[in-house]
């Protein structure tokens, strides 16, 4: 598999009134074509900040990228001028969003919107881009397409709206998609409808998908692999097995926690996680998690944990997994989840010092 | 691989309690206004201009000696002087007495008819939005109607059947300037009136009254006093635009704009009658206004973090 | 529940909009169903089915089109002096969905939970009315320092429990919860349902819980109905109703749910729901039938047979 996307120590930072909020700060991930990587963090953990840094979306000032790469085909998107990103965003990478109205423009047909990026981007003649419209409507399981193309987003029901801006974002066949939330503001039978059609149409298409959510369960039903974000860094990545059932980050234990099970009957109280996620104006030192965290040992609060690789494709950054650290037990809700994974590695091994 | 004492991996949960605090100051939402306001240059010259203003309003026409009213025909259309520092007028008045005497009037008709326009504005603006249905659109076709009257034939009735006066020029200028404030204030309460805080007053037995004045009004508090500011050089430009058409105050008072009619008289010859009551009209109105847009900016919630 | 007490009676509770044009909203049309004390009870269905609207007309926010909300066996709706509203508003309160939204930007934390009793009049002085507030705080988990604070100061979480520590001050029996979680972060989830529970217990109150996060509905509830399209058509004990989903729709929904559980996810099937797929015919009447003890279903008579074959 190749990579499409590398991002390398990106850090972004955004300048209020109140200081410096260091909102992503020197996050790294690959994708490989046609994979989907979900992820996962509370709102303020930085993983929507990251994928509209992709797309070159921050508003600069106040946001800045401080630091990293982001190489998309072998290229740095950072370095591209305005410019370069206009002819990239809508033709190489695509985007769908919570809110389909921040993204259609609710004075143009529906039909129209597909068409302008067919025009503009592949360089279709009319026609024949009224016609891709059509098939692209039918495509993402829009009923009567002929009738619908005229229409205007505000004579679409919210599923359908949702529909039509996947139909804009993937118009130019974009390698890569970037789904904020796509279905957070959705009905779960809705929301099961627009999943299952976004694997059907990466079936097809070969698109790599960056999904973010916060929703697990989301993850667990179209990811391929998960990055976990807490307080502008990603604390844990692996495959959405390794991921779900060997999670080796206390965060990560405290997600999967927090949710009641559908299976079981079971009414002891939630281990919720305590407290709120931190300032990003000053973060703490350390490790970012560690006033809420129970497992929290004196080196939390001094030193930033390193990245330890469990498996070829698993990581966490959690000094829980030094050799030195006490063994402990994960909570009564993950330790029933739990695995042996037989592709980890007898030992982690650190592939990034802490800093 | 690093090396790190073994004692650094002794258990160390936090108390629960820390998690909760909150690191930054506490910030009131007028503060966080007053600390935006403050960033923008423009705005803050244009308060710096208008404190200006009404200091030399208070305290101007007691610089000189020389009386706003008093004719002296010996020394007629003098020009600027060290004795009259911006001449003299027609009558031998002293211009620099009768410039600030006349702020006092025209910044006292623009707060007059303001607040006025304020307080019947906000008022019916708030019932109508409050109340909906029948009432809200009986007093809003009311508010329409007013609209509709041509407005310079209203002065006219006005200052026909009350006499010139100050009194019939702001009652001249209230008349129809209150609806603005109350468009502005109905539109916000209909916006205010759905939000969660309101049902949860309501569930909590509010009453009426305690609805508008602890939720509604607070919270519309930002377009009110943008409004409001905005309000206040257009009054005072109307002022002006009255007094050129003769339907100003009557003399020897003195506002800017009977002041800048009689100086365009006599432009040619004694430029300086109209150069400061001009001045000084473009000088409060630019004022106002740039404060106006700084309120506005600063109060705008889209712009908040 | 030793002894089942009803606290709140729903008798045949319509709620209908005059959108213009001759048009109307069915919002809630006709729901039946009680509500014990002490219990949780889960509403769940999908946006526009309907229960945001019957949770706010059964707390008066909305004049009911037609039907009768009954608190200890006293009607709430109708002709009422001042005074008695007053007092039934005390024993119904609500949590809201949105915790940015549901708190009065301009107010200190303290007047804001402050509100109830400043309306009501329970505090005599000002150092009383302080003493409240700085025990509500606490009930909730935050504490006396949070009260001279403005509500953009602080996170969901935190907000969304200041909006509990409102509800609570005026000591009511009955709490409403519209979607009081939804906005929440998942982590930040887990805190108020827990603190919710925890008040059920100490307190003795009685929930109805509206929510379209069909998981934690069943965590948090005793029994749970299910709406569609301003119509309840099921209501079992929470655990009853995810073994046994009787209607079609409940089937289709709980189908729909996503499980944090990779392999589950690869093998779902989801249901769909095709509302002709019961085929009713003209003229055939349906009723919220009781098809095994507590469990009921909106169903024509043809289906209650089948139903009741299946099920028993």
């Amino acid at each position: 598999m190749k990579k499409l996307l590398e991002v390398k120590n990106l850090e972004v930072s955004f300048q209020t009134y109140g200081g410096e909020v260091q909102a992503v700060r020197g996050v790294s991930f690959h994708l490989n074509r046609g994979e989907t990587l979900a992820i996962v963090g509370e709102s303020g953990s930085g993983k929507s900040v990251t994928s509209q840094t992709i797309m070159r979306l921050i508003p600069t000032p106040p946001g800045r990228i401080k630091n990293g790469q982001i190489l998309f085909d072998g290229e740095d998107l950072v370095k591209k001028t305005d410019k370069e990103m206009e002819a990239i965003r809508g033709k190489d990478i695509g985007m769908i969003f919570q809110d389909p109205m921040t993204s259609l423009n609710p004075t143009m047909k529906v039909g129209h919107q597909i068409m302008e990026v067919l025009t503009k981007h592949l360089k279709m003649d009319k026609s024949a881009a009224k016609e891709r419209a059509i098939e692209l409507l039918r495509l993402v399981g829009i009923p009567m397409p002929e009738k619908r193309v005229t229409q205007y987003p505000h004579e679409f029901s919210g599923g359908m709206r949702q529909r039509a801006m996947i139909a804009v974002a993937l118009a130019s066949n974009p390698k890569l998609l970037i789904a904020d939330e796509p279905t957070t503001a959705l009905d779960v039978t809705i929301q099961a409808q627009i999943l299952e059609l976004m694997k059907e149409l990466q079936k097809k298409t070969n698109t790599s998908i960056i999904f973010i959510t916060h929703d697990l369960g989301v993850v667990a039903n179209v990811a391929d692999r998960v990055a976990v974000m807490y307080a502008g860094k990603i604390v844990e990545m692996g495959t959405v097995d390794e991921v779900f059932y060997d999670p080796k980050h206390p965060y990560t234990w405290g997600l999967l926690a927090s949710m009641p099970s559908l299976d079981s009957d079971d009414k002891s109280e939630l281990a919720a996680i305590p407290g709120t996620p931190p300032d990003l104006t000053n973060p703490p030192k350390g490790d970012a998690f560690a006033p809420r965290n129970p497992y929290a040992m004196k080196i939390d609060f001094e030193l930033e944990p390193p990245l330890f690789q469990i498996s070829d494709t698993h990581y966490a950054a959690t000094w829980l997994l030094h050799p030195d650290a006490p063994k402990v037990e994960p909570p009564e809700a993950v330790k029933k989840r739990l695995r042996k994974l037989s592709s980890n590695y007898p030992q982690p091994v650190i592939v990034k010092e802490s800093e | 691989m690093q090396q790190i004492p073994k004692e650094m991996f002794q258990p160390a949960a936090a108390e629960l309690g820390e998690a909760e605090k909150i690191s930054r100051p506490s910030l009131s939402y007028w503060k966080d206004v007053a600390i935006r306001f403050r960033k923008n240059k423009l705005a803050m010259f244009g308060l710096v201009l208008l404190v200006l203003l009404v200091f030399m309003a208070i305290f101007g026409p007691h610089m000189t000696k020389y009386d706003y009213a008093t004719n002296d025909l010996m020394n007629t259309n003098q020009p600027p002087s060290s004795k009259h520092w911006f001449g003299t007028d027609d009558l031998g008045r002293d211009v620099f007495a009768r410039t600030w005497y006349g702020a006092r009037i025209s910044l006292f008709i623009g707060l007059a008819a303001a607040l006025i326009d304020l307080l019947i504005g906000v008022l019916w603006g708030g019932i109508s939005g409050l109340r909906g249905g029948r009432t809200d659109e009986v007093m809003m076709r009311i508010a329409d109607i007013l609209w509709a009257v041509p407005y310079l034939l209203l002065v006219i009735i006005l200052m026909v059947v009350l006499g010139q006066g100050l009194g019939t020029m702001i009652l001249a200028m209230t008349i129809t300037g209150w609806i603005n404030m109350a468009r502005i204030v109905r539109g916000q309460v209909l916006q205010l009136k759905s939000q969660e805080y309101v049902l949860a007053s309501q569930t909590l037995g509010a009453s009426t009254s305690r609805i508008m004045f602890k939720h509604l009004i607070p919270n519309a508090m930002g377009p009110i006093l943008v409004t409001l500011t905005l309000s206040i050089p257009s009054a005072i430009f109307t002022e002006a635009f009255l007094s050129y058409l003769g339907l100003g105050v009557p003399q020897p008072l003195a506002s800017w704009g009977t002041m800048a009619s009689d100086g365009v008289q006599a432009m040619q010859y004694y430029p300086w009658r109209l150069f400061f009551p001009a001045t000084f009209i473009c000088l409060t109105i630019f004022a106002f206004n740039v404060v106006g847009d700084g309120l506005r900016d600063a109060l705008d919630p889209r712009l908040r973090k | 529940m030793a002894e089942k007490q009803k606290l709140i009676e729903i008798k045949n509770l319509k709620q209908h909009f005059n959108v213009g044009h001759g048009q109307v909203i069915k919002a809630v049309d006709g729901i039946t169903f009680d509500i014990y004390k002490g219990e949780t009870l889960g509403l769940v269905g999908e946006s526009g089915c309907g229960k945001s609207t019957t949770g706010r007309t059964i707390i008066g926010l909305y004049q009911a089109t037609s039907g009768e909300v009954l608190l200890n066996g006293v009607s709430v709706h109708g002709k009422k002096s001042p005074k008695e509203l007053k007092m039934l508003k005390r024993k119904m309160q609500m949590i809201f969905q949105d915790p940015y939204a549901s708190l009065n930007p301009r107010m200190t934390v303290a007047d804001i939970i402050a509100e109830g009793i400043d309306i009501h009049g329970l505090a005599k002085t000002k150092e009383e009315r302080m003493k409240r507030v700085y025990e509500l705080l606490e009930t909730v988990g935050l504490n006396r320092e949070h009260a001279n604070r403005y509500p953009h100061e602080f996170s969901g979480g935190q907000r969304q429990r200041i909006g509990i520590a409102r509800a609570l001050a005026v000591e009511p029996e009955f709490i409403i919860a519209d979607e009081p979680i939804s906005a929440l972060d998942v982590s930040i989830q887990a805190q108020v349902v827990n603190l919710m529970k925890r008040l059920q217990r100490e307190k003795g109150l009685t929930y109805l819980f509206i929510a379209h996060d069909l998981s934690m509905v069943k965590y948090i509830s005793d029994r749970i109905g299910v709406m569609y399209f301003g119509k309840m058509v099921e209501l079992a004990e929470a655990e009853e109703l995810y073994r046994n989903p009787i209607h079609p729709y409940t089937k289709a929904l709980l189908s729909a749910i996503p499980l944090p559980d990779p392999e589950t996810e690869r093998v779902r099937r989801r249901a769909i729901y095709d509302p002709s797929q019961h085929q009713y015919k003209d003229g055939e009447s349906l009723e919220f039938r009781e098809i095994t003890p507590g469990h009921f279903v909106l169903c024509s008579e043809e289906e209650y047979k089948k139903y009741k074959a299946m099920h028993s």
